[in-house]
């Protein structure tokens, strides 16, 4: 109790990622009921970690004195827009594949992961100042966030959630059954470049703050759970964040009462939600 | 010119990446008509479907709509094509069909959870609206299907393969309903079919694609035509 009580206590020291693995568990769910739905579920798995791939080349860049922005002293700057762009040109290359039908998709998303687990291996072995750093990020050790990292990330992470709340039917529709939404007169390939911008830009500032791990378990287990104790795509999208964010709470906790890393327990408690409701589920359907 | 026309085809070709399936496509629909869309498998009749839903552009030819009134599609597609991992309650797929007037930001008027109801009413379907749309039979996802279609208050329903693969009381009933609507909505249909016995005797034309070109004509012509192909050739 002494503990839940510091956590939640304004003062708290660790209060920034606390906060940060909040958010995280809030809006990551919205964006995975779209890897769950399109079934894209291999691609959430290779995109943080070409997104990672994309950390670890610019804290090289930034070792050998390349910056991208001089005036800037932060690494977390060059970190960031190497996420990023690491993680566009990836969405977009395989989304334009995908739409070309070239090959088979399990193949190139697994060709993708291989390739992008590689590069962030060698970058960081070619690294040996910005080692450390990357290590606890790909752990997941969510410990140090900057306010001004906080706060760009409650307004980016906040911009995406209202864009996917208010574009909700289209994203569905579009997702869902293209062929009607074209004779509807929506633009399909518009929705679908917004959608994927939004999942480049959810997954690339996701990773730099909670690692690849983090990221993927909250884009997937809680829509992957939420799918399968709701009835309706509301509650679909409602409980998949409600999942996310007490095991973003939970998760948290725990590590903080044990001394543990706080992405893996945060995964750990994901994925025991997940159990306890598949088993509730099963009693339910047998006392029926 | 024939102004009750509300789709016109001229010489239009249609097929994928530039590659011609179907050319020298002339025809038109007039309002209120019921048509068939009539080939075997791989013809180019979704194809052609689709290219007269805009889905897809044509190669060659133009397509006209509406003869100056708007033309709304009203569109029902094959139901094994729609993903059964969407969790979506029967009433959520039927207001798929109001999503084209949806403003973002805005939640669901009332006026359209009123009309979707009344869509489902006109396909017999109102009690099972809080159900999910993929624990449903094959029958009553093709009746909520239409009942999306409706919801889009078309004046021209396009049904692909809409009675393919269900029972056959269910495909008797599913008939019934399209025959009912084109009546009492006066509603232009155009079905797609692969199977001469899924025709309704009574269609005002059936558009046949024959060896790669389309051929209008009545139910016992196309009947024989697709007997002369299933004559065995020697050599």
């Amino acid at each position: 109790m002494e503990q839940f009580l510091e956590i939640i206590n304004p003062h708290f020291l660790l209060r920034n990622a606390f906060y940060a693995g909040l958010i995280v568990g809030f809006v990551c769910p919205q964006v995975g009921i779209f890897f769950v739905l399109r079934r894209m579920i291999l691609l959430g798995i290779a995109l943080p970690q070409v997104s990672n791939a994309g950390i670890t080349f610019a804290f090289l860049l930034c070792t050998v004195g390349w910056h991208f922005f001089p005036h800037i002293e932060s690494e977390k700057a060059m970190a960031l827009t190497g996420s990023v762009v690491f993680t566009l040109i990836a969405i977009f290359a395989l989304a334009i594949l995908e739409r070309k039908r070239k090959g088979f998709t399990e193949n190139r998303i697994g060709f993708t992961y291989a390739l992008a687990g590689a590069a962030s291996i060698l970058f960081v072995s070619w690294n040996p100042y910005g080692q450390t750093e990357v290590l606890s990020l790909l752990r997941g050790e969510i410990v140090s966030i900057p306010d001004i990292y906080l706060w760009s990330m409650l307004a980016i992470y906040g911009t995406i959630f209202i864009c996917l709340v208010g574009f909700h039917r289209n994203f569905v529709l579009v997702s869902y059954d293209t062929d009607m939404a074209i004779t509807l007169g929506k633009r399909v390939n518009l929705w679908d470049i917004l959608l994927y911008l939004i999942i480049g830009i959810v997954i690339s500032f996701g990773v730099m703050t909670v690692g690849p791990l983090v990221i993927f378990g909250f884009l997937l287990i809680p829509a992957i759970t939420a799918r399968m104790i709701t009835r309706g795509i509301l509650p679909f999208c409602i409980v998949s964040s409600v999942i996310g964010t007490a095991a973003s709470f939970i998760g948290f906790y725990i590590s903080y009462r044990f001394d543990l890393p706080t992405g893996p327990t945060d995964i750990a408690v994901l994925c025991i939600i997940l159990a306890l409701l598949y088993i509730g589920k099963i009693l339910v359907r047998l006392k029926r | 010119m024939n102004t009750d026309n509300c789709i016109t085809l001229e010489n239009v070709a249609i097929g994928y990446s530039g590659k011609v399936l179907v050319k020298d496509i002339n025809f038109s629909l007039k309002a209120g008509e019921f048509v068939v869309l009539f080939g075997p498998n791989g013809s180019g009749k979704t194809t052609l479907f689709k290219t007269i839903l805009r889905i897809i552009p044509p190669i060659q030819g133009s397509i006209r709509y509406g003869d100056g009134h708007p033309t709304r599609f009203g569109y029902v597609p094959q139901r094994q094509f729609l993903d059964e991992i969407y969790p979506f309650t029967v009433e959520e797929v039927v207001l798929m069909g109001t999503f084209g007037q949806a403003k973002p930001f805005c939640p669901t008027p009332k006026t359209n959870r009123v009309w979707i109801e009344q869509c489902l009413k006109d396909v017999g379907m109102l009690d099972l609206r809080k159900k999910l749309f993929s624990e449903l039979s094959g029958g009553q996802k093709q009746r909520i299907l239409i009942a999306r279609a409706l919801a889009t208050r078309p004046n021209v329903l396009l049904l692909d393969e809409p009675i393919t693969g269900i029972d056959i009381i269910a495909q008797k009933k599913i008939i019934e309903l399209i025959t009912e609507l084109h009546k009492k909505r006066r509603l232009t249909i155009m079905m797609v079919t692969h199977e001469v016995h899924h025709i309704p005797s009574w269609v005002n034309k059936i558009i046949h694609i024959h060896h790669y070109k389309v051929v209008l004509g009545s139910l016992e012509e196309i009947i024989s035509l697709s007997r002369i192909d299933e004559i065995p050739t020697e050599g």
